[in-house]
């Protein structure tokens, strides 16, 4: 094989065509479609998704946009709640079933409004679309040289409510580089 | 992974966009049968398996097709960036090899797949996706010489 070394290095050297910027957009958004779909027929695989997806890059950003968003989602809930309370005496639903009594039907109640709005994470996708190689480089104080390799992803998190069937989608692109140690030769 | 696994599907297509649509389909199906991302033997032969159901889902398509993979169209070959003349008469070399020798030479070269991951992924022993990937080079070298 090592007559060879020097022409699998040309082929090496030879760089496919780049897919199109869209193309990660179109994946997204298919697998999303799919996702809804899924969702519908089996409430369990969103989540065995959801964390079976291994997150290798951008970790730290993912977590925290999702734990803004929870945080978003609780102050919404704790709203809608005190709404609840608020126009239960008024909806034309609780008037109805309630006749002259409102707030005791269940629909109506505060814990129900609560369930109603629960969202349940329902999928995590994280798209490559650019790896680049930035060459070699030594970090301050090091001998060993480090391999500089930049990702550029799009990030996706999604939550669904399995009540209603609404859901909430967060995309946003990262990019992380990755220092590698080179071993010598 | 990216590019790869596109210049892969572009073995099937005459076009880009084509490939692209392949690819999709086959990281929807990917998805959504909860396959692990780093089992690329299984992504690949997704990726080749929606490649021919593609072609076959359009008759005047797969006729088309058919006939250009037995003659070894030169017209159907991986897309490169190439940066001189010699990468350029290099990525026509490629592209003149026979459908199952290139597809090997571009699981390894520019999927990085092992020679066992190769095998998984097109459905032959290890042994053969080897002894592909040297004819491959063989026809290669031979193809670059100067006259």
């Amino acid at each position: 094989m090592n007559d060879f070394s020097e022409l699998e290095n040309d082929l090496r050297a030879l760089r496919p065509a780049r897919p199109s910027p869209v193309l990660f957009e179109r994946i997204e958004e298919a697998m999303g479609e799919d996702r809804k779909v899924a969702a519908d027929t089996d409430s369990g695989w969103s989540w065995r998704l959801f964390t079976s997806i291994p997150l290798r890059f951008g970790i730290g950003l993912a977590a925290a946009a999702a734990a803004v968003l929870l945080l978003f989602m609780r102050i919404n809930t704790e709203q809608t709640q005190n709404r609840g309370k608020d126009t239960a005496q008024v909806s034309p639903r609780g008037s109805e079933t309630t006749r002259g009594v409102p707030g005791v039907s269940g629909s109506t109640s505060p814990s129900a409004w609560a369930s109603s709005n629960k969202f349940v994470p329902a999928g995590a996708t994280q798209v490559v679309y650019n790896e680049r190689d930035e060459g070699l480089q030594f970090a301050d104080g090091s001998r060993r040289p480090l391999r500089r390799v930049r990702y550029q992803t799009q990030q996706t998190w999604q939550w669904r409510n399995p009540t209603t069937g609404a859901s909430l989608r967060v995309s946003y692109p990262s990019e992380e580089v990755v220092l590698i140690p080179v071993s010598g030769q | 992974m990216g590019p790869g696994l596109l210049l892969f599907a572009r073995q099937w297509t005459r076009s880009a966009a084509d490939a692209e649509d392949i690819v999709q389909e086959a990281f929807v199906k990917f998805w959504r049968r909860n396959h692990k991302i780093n089992n690329r033997a299984l992504l690949y032969a997704t990726v080749r398996s929606i490649a021919l159901d593609f072609i076959r889902r359009d008759r005047r398509r797969a006729r088309r097709e058919a006939t250009a993979f037995a003659e070894a169209d030169p017209t159907i070959e991986p897309q490169f960036e190439w940066e001189d003349e010699a990468q350029s008469a290099l990525a026509t070399a490629v592209g003149c090899l026979p459908h199952d020798q290139r597809e090997v030479l571009v699981l390894k070269i520019w999927n990085e797949l092992t020679f066992s991951e190769i095998a998984g992924a097109l459905g032959i022993s290890q042994n053969t996706a080897a002894s592909r990937y040297r004819y491959a080079l063989a026809s290669l070298k031979k193809n670059l010489q100067p006259q």
